[in-house]
């Protein structure tokens, strides 16, 4: 097997004390598309954040390539839920794109001609190079959502966690960002995608971690994608019909 | 007076000019500083903090027995520090709601400062007349020493504000995704905060805590309809705050019985009725006239579709037809027709109208566009 | 106790009531700041008032008064929906304009009008005994006396004829209008409601005061209770206390009523956000640091109960890979071998079949449904708390 890319040990994270999850152990491989799937509330969203230091765990650890996240910043990406800012924020694509760049930078430093180069190409990337001058507001849910993968792009990851990301886009776009991450996959990056619909689970993912609270299983999706997990995890008997 | 004349006297005379130079920087301060308040939306919070500083001043003044403005400014920075962060304790650990907290501290500490003014007015110490000026606000008791402070910590803000541009704007736009990028928010947080707490002890003496937030929020509410940079709704904000300023000044300054900051609140608020009227991409005005005029391309294209299906059923697009029939199609008016018969779409010869090769095609491409956003 | 001093505390104590009547459902619909904004744009609505009706106690003035205040919501409401600037930012650009035009109306005819700027902010409840109410010669108290009498009189009613109708739309617009009782009707009844009051109350206590009088005692009680008609008795309570207490106060410091009324109001909500039973700060420190150990103590046992492994259950694990400080997992240690959950050989940690049962216990409740069944759970915890 692979190296692990990302490594969870004994999570548990609360919300006002309040549990919402309970001693995570996970172990990513390094190159692996994977969807976490769980119902709603089950800590997907939680998962991801508290991995990237936005939520602080009760107990636990998380490690990236084998050394704590605060000193592995650099190979993570995050492509936050899309309603989670302002959209009505004056500023325009390329600017929002061009936020990749400064974890790199630090502080103080300004984005130069180099981080300009690099914010066009990933917006060129995900389609929206004509679009770099628009006002934010002024883009449809779907071109957002490219915007916010495009700055996620730019910061040239090893790792990419995003939150939702076929949320509220269209077709099209859908289309879009799966290809991108099929492509992120096959440079060896790993990609790890908090994901509802359980329809095109077989389809754009190789793994897959069925979280509800607890961790109920994860591992390649053609061995774990079954109804035993689906219901374990869902509570209900669920049925989904895996196509070949 | 007329307005050279007042001009000149800007320059000439030393009160004048301490004031409107003094009125103009708190003006481009607290424009600058507001467009973040107002960004992070937390407009409130700056009516809540100059009222929160009011107990500080009393209690300085207590304290020294001074009336060194310098001195009261501290203790209007403690004491509205304390008020943002009462506020901030009551929202995290209480489950009331941040404008509960908002309302309890700008009235409870309002009324407290003010029960300590009035024992202050009590006391046998002839040397307290004028505090009431903090209430609202009174530029003419402005002296150089006061605008050099002002204008010593506008530079600072200025200069954190540039050195730490890419950090605000970030954190402004999506702290989350900020902490995952290796910054420490809460520094740049308390940092911003700080600021906007400064700005506003600095405008006490001149606007009053009654009107002081309207100076935070007005400039860069208005600079926000102009613009969709941040470092132009900025520039805009603190331009907006300047002006007031300068022109509040000028108006009060050329009436009796005029105080300066209601005047400088006023000026602040018509160029935020301007802006939202009159600004090109947001502005009431111009968003009623793209409505109006969607509206009629709307019908217009209506008309036009409903004549190529009609012209589609001839082998000759140009076979002219009766004008009556379009009479049963809704959205129809004279006033579309002509406007058809401008563009070159349709020719009328007599009572009846035909539509022209250009027509045709325009209204053929009009509707596979039309299937295609269907899709 | 002179009969002017007791008018003047049956005043403030009045206003006091009516005030915490309509303040509770702002709190509790988190309108609170709408009543910052109505109490200072009725400035101009005051001042025009008076000039058309010469009278500052005239009930035509209070209801043109109100108007300007009912105005002013509608204004917000106008900017909020243009989508031009965020919600709040309405609020904060509406009332310090109508609060200046007031201001500048008031400077320009003061020697038409006899209201002075302090006096809107700070009210001059001392005086209200001098203005007396004369009826045929007979002298029947005060005016405002009269004046905040009758306005809590009309809120008394309007709040039991419309209690049902004003719970459920505060607690559930939508049942509320499913129920036919119109939201919109509802939101303005209450916004004239408060205008009124504020006009009111405005002579007698000011801008500012209004403004404490109705948040401060509503979002006291809702410190202490969640339940609508005692929240109102508590409000109504601390207000009346308020009132009186900060009567004596400013008469001991011979400063103004109004700032030690609300002075008296900041102290006793400082009281009970420091000491409230469950939702004080203390109460909230000393739970939050209760419920850690208890997570702590439930993240350890199933921990133990999810690995086998020797190496995962080792004491030390606890301190390096479960990541804890080392004091807390002492304490959780502890506190687990306390309550027979665990036992201890060699270093190694093991689960004793009371500490199983309780996990999977725990770990069931927490899957299947959190929220009903940690209260539950709690009850339990308490069993071993020791």
């Amino acid at each position: 097997m692979s190296k692990i890319a990302v490594k969870v040990d004994d999570l548990t994270v609360a919300y006002n004390y309040k549990p919402v999850l309970w001693d995570i152990d996970l172990e990513i491989p390094e190159g692996v598309l994977m969807a976490i799937v769980g119902p709603n509330g089950a800590g997907k969203s939680t998962l991801i954040k508290s991995i990237l230091g936005i939520l602080k765990p009760i107990a636990g650890s998380v490690s990236i390539y084998g050394k704590p996240y605060d000193k592995q910043r650099q190979k993570v990406a995050y492509v936050p839920q899309k309603g989670s800012v302002d959209w009505d924020f004056p500023t325009t694509a390329l600017d929002v794109v061009m936020m990749g760049t400064y974890g790199s930078l630090g502080w103080i430093k300004r984005p130069g001609q180099k981080e300009k180069k690099a914010a066009l190409e990933a917006l060129e990337k995900v389609g929206m190079l004509s679009f770099k001058s628009r006002q934010i507001s002024q883009l449809s849910g779907g071109q957002q959502q490219r915007i916010f993968l495009a700055r996620a792009l730019v910061q040239n990851a090893a790792i990419y966690f995003m939150d939702e990301p076929f949320q509220g886009v269209d077709a099209s776009t859908e289309i879009a960002i799966i290809n991108i991450l099929k492509a992120l996959r096959k440079a060896g990056k790993t990609v790890i995608v908090v994901h509802h619909d359980l329809q095109t689970v077989p389809e754009y993912f190789d793994w897959v971690t069925f979280l509800n609270v607890k961790k109920i299983a994860t591992g390649p999706v053609k061995d774990i994608f079954n109804d035993d997990n689906l219901t374990k995890t869902y509570g209900i008997n669920y049925k989904v019909s895996i196509q070949e | 007076m007329d307005i050279t004349e007042y001009i000149k006297l800007v320059f000439t005379d030393y009160t004048l000019r301490t004031i409107t130079l003094g009125t103009a920087i708190l003006g481009a301060v607290t424009g600058m500083l507001g467009s973040f308040a107002v960004l992070r939306k937390q407009s409130l919070l700056g009516d809540a903090i100059s009222h929160a500083a009011l107990p500080g001043i009393a209690i300085a003044f207590l304290i020294t027995g001074a009336k060194d403005s310098n001195t009261l400014l501290i203790g209007a920075l403690i004491s509205g520090l304390i008020g943002t962060f009462w506020i901030r304790g009551i929202v995290s650990k209480t489950h009331l709601k941040s404008d509960t907290a908002l309302g309890l501290i700008l009235s409870l500490f309002f009324g407290f400062g003010m029960l300590l003014l009035t024992f202050i007015q009590k006391q046998p110490n002839a040397n307290q007349a004028g505090l009431d000026k903090y209430l609202f606000g009174q530029a003419a008791t402005l002296v150089e020493s006061d605008v050099w402070t002002m204008a010593i910590v506008t530079g600072i803000c200025l200069l954190v504000m540039l050195l730490f541009w890419k950090e605000f704007k970030i954190l402004l736009f999506d702290a989350d995704y900020t902490k995952t990028l290796g910054f420490n928010t809460k520094t740049i947080d308390v940092l911003i905060t700080s600021f906007i707490v400064l700005a506003i002890v600095l405008g006490l003496q001149t606007v009053g805590v009654v009107l002081m937030s309207a100076m935070l929020l007005a400039p860069a509410a208005a600079a926000r309809q102009w613009t969709n940079s941040l470092s132009v709704m900025v520039f805009l904000a603190a331009l907006f705050g300047a002006f007031s300023g300068v022109f509040g000044t000028a108006i009060s300054a050329s009436q009796n019985n005029l105080s300066t900051g209601p005047v400088i609140v006023l000026v602040a608020g018509v160029f935020v009725l301007i802006s939202f009227i009159f600004s090109p991409s947001r502005g009431l005005l111009f968003r009623q006239i793209r409505f109006v005029k969607n509206r009629r391309d709307l019908e217009l294209h209506k008309t036009l579709a409903f004549m190529y299906n009609i012209a589609e059923t001839h082998e000759n697009v140009s076979h002219p037809h009766a004008i009556k029939i379009l009479n049963n199609f809704q959205g129809y008016t004279k006033g579309t027709l002509q406007k058809l018969v401008e563009k070159d779409y349709v020719k009328l010869t007599g009572n009846m109208w035909s539509l022209t090769a250009k027509g045709f095609n325009a209204a053929s491409n009009l509707y596979n566009q039309q299937n295609e956003t269907d899709e | 106790m002179s009969s002017a001093q007791i008018e003047i505390q049956l005043i403030a104590s009045i206003v006091a009531v009516a005030c915490a009547i309509p303040g509770t459902f702002l709190v509790l619909r988190k309108m609170a700041m709408i009543s910052d904004a109505i109490s200072h744009s009725i400035l101009p609505g005051i001042v025009i008032g008076f000039f058309i009706t010469h009278n500052l106690n005239s009930p035509l003035l209070i209801l043109f008064a109100a108007f300007t205040g009912i105005i002013t919501v509608v204004l917000v409401e106008y900017i909020q929906k243009t989508n031009l600037v965020k919600e709040d930012t309405a609020i904060g650009l509406v009332f310090p304009a109508l609060f200046s035009i007031g201001v500048i109306l008031i400077a320009k005819n003061a020697n038409d009008v006899h209201l002075d700027v302090d006096a809107v902010l700070l009210g001059e409840l001392a005086f209200a005994p001098f203005d007396r109410l004369i009826i045929n010669g007979a002298d029947v108290g005060p005016k405002s006396l009269w004046i905040v009498g009758s306005i809590l009189l009309i809120t008394l009613t309007l709040l039991i004829t419309f209690f049902k109708e004003l719970k459920v739309s505060t607690f559930d617009k939508g049942l509320a209008a499913s129920l036919g009782f119109s939201p919109a009707i509802i939101h303005y009844g209450l916004m004239s409601v408060s205008s009124v009051t504020t006009v009111g109350a405005f002579d007698a206590v000011g801008a500012i005061l209004v403004v404490a009088l109705m948040i401060a005692p509503a979002a006291t009680a809702y410190l202490l209770t969640t339940d609508l008609k005692k929240m109102l008795v508590l409000a109504v309570g601390f207000g009346i206390f308020s009132a009186i207490m900060g009567y004596w106060v400013a008469h001991w410091l011979d400063a103004s009523i109004a700032g030690s009324i609300t002075t008296i109001l900041g102290l006793v909500f400082l009281m009970v956000y420091l000491f409230a039973p469950s939702k004080g700060i203390i109460a909230v420190l000393y739970r939050e640091k209760q419920q850690r150990i208890e997570v702590s103590l439930l993240t350890f046992l199933l921990h133990l109960k999810n690995h086998d492994e020797l190496e995962e259950r080792h004491v030390k694990h606890l301190n390096e890979h479960i990541n804890w400080q080392k004091v807390r997992s002492k304490s959780v240690l502890d506190l687990a071998q306390k309550n027979n959950m665990i036992h201890i050989e060699n270093q190694i940690v093991s689960l004793t079949e009371k500490g199983d049962a309780f996990t999977s216990k725990a770990i069931d409740y927490i899957i299947t449904n959190r929220d009903a069944q940690i209260e539950d759970m709690k009850d339990d915890f308490f069993l071993f708390r020791g």
